[in-house]
């Protein structure tokens, strides 16, 4: 496996189009954006990404009155099972541009700034199929998982056989932050970005999240 | 499609639906870590709060004013009035919506409903006092005539005269208000004013204060009730309105000290005690205190934070009282101290004056005199019921030297009597509340040492606990004695005394029954479990007990019927007795009662 540093000067040099240039550029500092996408499924391969949306943090605030939110037309037919998980039928997302039509805005709303996710490897993998053919690279952007920030203040020092949850529904109750409606891009990136908040605050002050009540 | 913010929260379900979408786009979320501070007190406040997750501490200096959980919002007041009071701080992890204020300003102008809410929640206050039925016969909100309340003084400036001469008028008047006549008209000028005009619209101070007064001026009768003015107010959008008596402006009143009145604002009343010049001006303050405790327990503010809030007003008018009554000499060579329940700050309705004077040494006798008697009764002119035991500074037995107190100490640990023992319970309550601490403190750590080592005197003492049932049976059922339950004798006072002779045999210098309980899970006499059930179970009862008196407006408020109270309040009950009855079966074996048997 390539070191992400090196594939990043890679990427740097093999960038299609130098206006993105920027992509490459630290973002303002102190500042992140988490995101968050719906898919007509689980595959890279075969499926489209449906709704997006994410939401810039600014030290400890998290800026939803700035936040960017798309809905696309898939190229893929929908799963009916995602269907039921994110309840936009196809005739919400008829209207939408096409996600390749929707991904520039994208870039520029998220610029150099680190990106914020949950399972972060999926969604930027989803959109990682739409900006190769644009750029001819993948998103370069520092990764912040929230599963493993989570990992590592509730399980970093458990003993070997701990019985692990990682669940999203798991890690917000724990975290005692309320249920959005979920699976609505725009909620999931806001309850992820509380998440962030609140376990960098952690990390800080070094405080651990009892495994107590489980 | 779902959006984050949750609009069916009050005050937010007044918005319409656009209204919704446009605050929606707007917000931002903020987190604040343990100890935060996120709006400091005196401090411009930017945007709205409204808890996500977590508590928010309100606080008035270092005092506790409330803790807000989630949907609670903060700080309307400043959104209305410029700046907040009381400082905002975060409890533990809190993520709180931020709505702009600039947003908040603009629907509360446009939304009249969402606006009454933030000029502090009107109707619900009017629909509470119309539904609370004796609140008609004896009537505070509704009674209320504007005459009743504080107004400023109604002075008069003359048109002509200037900036600089109205500055120097509000001053001599203690007034940021002043009517400015201009011929047959009338109009208000505020200290804002006078500050815009001079530092944005950069007028001289010779200036004339004409063009800077308003002549809009909104009047009222003082004949009116309190909720007219009220809705005069919120219809005129005014801060100020002129207090009329026939054709004379007799004062003002501004919104501050009205919504003071309604609202339950401590500060209001903290402020006016302080500004204070006459006894008169302190009755009105004492009256206030009392009516705090209903609007205080109406907005489920928990009792023992209404006791603290009430103690602390109680203090700052006993001192200052103090201040006004006793002569420079006395004060400085004096400690008052308030005793039994008010020097634990467990008192919420006014039920007596316990309160004493600790001299330094011998004073004037006839200025002492004339001292005790001038306080005693402005004491009871302000409400507070004489003591039926004479523990007043009125009485000699309780104001005199510090060497004479520590005599009695002596006498009374040696001739264990039952007064004795009443006697050291009110002096261990005592607290200081103004001139020399440390004669309180001197007069404490002697009857603290005369007794604590006196294993069979404390025993006699705790005694006492036995005097009356805790009326729980064997199964878990309640005892009611002609259908009522004694909260006090079954369930306050043993906890009180028994947590006092237990303070007090380990030498605790803390006076509430909280506090003492505390220092005794901490120091391993009672374990740290039982401790938080027995603090628990105290303010259960208190609580009971508070709700019981308002109910019944005068008297003790001891008795509850079962059969009035709610099951889940039974439950409570019942637990809370429990654990009394568990607390009086440890004092039993510590103390070994079995040798009075």
């Amino acid at each position: 496996m390539i070191p992400r540093r090196i594939k990043r000067l890679f990427h740097q040099m093999s960038l299609g189009d130098q206006s993105y240039r920027f992509l490459f550029e630290p973002g303002p500092a102190d500042e992140v954006v988490v995101f968050d996408c719906e898919t007509t499924g689980l595959s890279v391969a075969q499926d489209d990404i449906i709704a997006i949306a994410a939401v810039k943090v600014r030290g400890n605030r998290i800026l939803a009155s700035e936040r960017f939110e798309a809905v696309a037309r898939p190229d893929a037919k929908m799963n009916p099972e995602a269907i039921k998980v994110h309840r936009l039928l196809e005739r919400d997302v008829e209207a939408g541009r096409r996600f390749m039509q929707i991904i520039p805005d994208f870039l520029h709303f998220v610029g150099g700034r680190p990106l914020v996710g949950y399972y972060l490897e999926f969604d930027v993998a989803m959109v990682d199929k739409y900006v190769k053919p644009l750029l001819g690279i993948e998103l370069p952007n520092e990764r912040i998982e929230i599963s493993a920030l989570y990992y590592d203040r509730k399980y970093g020092n458990a003993p070997a056989g701990t019985h692990v949850d990682l669940s999203f529904a798991h890690i917000l109750r724990d975290l005692g932050l309320p249920a959005l409606e979920q699976h609505d891009a725009l909620n999931d990136a806001i309850m992820t970005a509380e998440m962030y908040v609140a376990l960098r605050d952690l990390k800080a002050r070094g405080v651990r999240i009892s495994r107590e009540r489980d | 499609m779902p959006k984050s913010f949750d609009a069916n929260n009050p005050p937010f379900d007044r918005l319409t639906p656009r209204e919704v979408e446009g605050l929606r786009e707007a917000v931002d979320i903020g987190y604040y870590r343990p100890g935060e501070e996120i709006v400091g007190a005196e401090q411009d406040c930017e945007f709205l709060f409204v808890v996500i997750k977590g508590t928010v501490e309100e606080r008035d200096g270092e005092e506790l004013i409330a803790l807000l959980g989630p949907k609670d919002s903060f700080d309307s007041r400043a959104i209305v009035q410029g700046r907040s009071a009381h400082a905002f701080r975060a409890r533990d992890e809190t993520l709180a919506y931020m709505v702009p204020k600039e947003l908040t300003l603009r629907l509360i102008r446009d939304n009249p409903r969402f606006g009454s809410f933030f000029y502090l929640d009107i109707s619900r206050k009017l629909e509470a006092a119309a539904r609370d039925e004796d609140e008609r016969n004896t009537g505070s909100l509704m009674r209320t005539r504007v005459r009743d309340l504080f107004l400023h003084p109604a002075a008069f400036i003359d048109a002509a005269d200037t900036i600089e001469t109205a500055g120097r008028r509000m001053r001599d008047v203690n007034s940021n208000t002043l009517l400015v006549r201009d011929g047959a008209r009338v109009g208000i000028v505020t200290g804002m004013n006078l500050s815009k005009a001079v530092v944005l619209h950069k007028m001289p101070i010779t200036a004339a204060i004409g063009p800077v007064a308003h002549f809009d001026v909104v009047g009222i009768e003082e004949e009116d009730f309190v909720f007219q003015a009220l809705l005069e107010m919120t219809k005129s959008n005014k801060r100020r309105v002129a207090v009329r008596r026939g054709e004379q402006i007799v004062g003002i009143l501004e919104d501050i000290d009205l919504l003071g009145f309604l609202a339950g604002n401590t500060q209001v009343i903290a402020g006016r005690i302080d500004r204070a010049r006459s006894k008169a001006d302190l009755v009105v303050a004492a009256r206030e205190i009392s009516d705090q405790v209903r609007v205080l327990r109406r907005q489920d503010v928990r009792a023992e934070v209404i006791a603290e809030i009430v103690s602390d007003l109680n203090r700052r008018l006993i001192s200052k009282t103090f201040a006004l009554l006793a002569p420079p000499d006395l004060r400085k060579r004096s400690c008052l101290v308030v005793m039994g329940s008010e020097g634990r700050s467990e008192q919420t309705i006014r039920t007596d004056q316990d309160n004493g004077l600790i001299l330094a040494g011998p004073v004037d006798e006839a200025m002492l005199n004339g001292f005790r008697a001038d306080f005693t009764a402005a004491l009871e002119e302000f409400g507070f019921p004489p003591c039926p035991g004479n523990v007043m500074v009125r009485n000699p037995f309780w104001s005199k030297p510090l060497d004479d107190f520590v005599a009695d100490f002596h006498r009374w640990a040696a001739a264990p009597d039952e007064n004795a023992a009443m006697n050291v319970a009110i002096f261990y309550d005592a607290a200081a509340v103004s001139g020399r601490v440390d004669l309180l403190r001197k007069a404490k750590d002697a009857l603290i040492e005369s007794m604590r080592s006196e294993k069979v005197y404390l025993a006699r003492f705790a005694y006492a606990v036995e005097a009356f049932e805790t009326p729980i049976g064997l199964f878990n059922n309640l005892i009611a004695t002609e259908g009522a339950l004694d909260l006090k004798k079954g369930g306050i006072f043993p906890i009180v005394h028994g947590v006092r002779a237990l303070a007090l045999e380990h030498g605790l210098t803390e006076t509430s029954t909280d506090d003492r309980i505390r220092k005794l899970g901490e120091a391993n006499v009672l374990r740290a479990e039982f401790s938080r059930d027995l603090i628990e179970s105290f303010h259960f009862l208190n609580g009971l007990r508070l709700d019981s008196q308002l109910a019944e407006r005068a008297g003790q408020g001891a008795l509850v019927k079962p059969a009035a109270l709610t099951s889940a309040e039974r439950d409570l009950l019942r637990d809370a007795f429990k654990i009394v009855k568990h607390f009086k079966e440890f004092l039993r074996r510590h103390y070994n009662f079995g040798m009075f048997g």
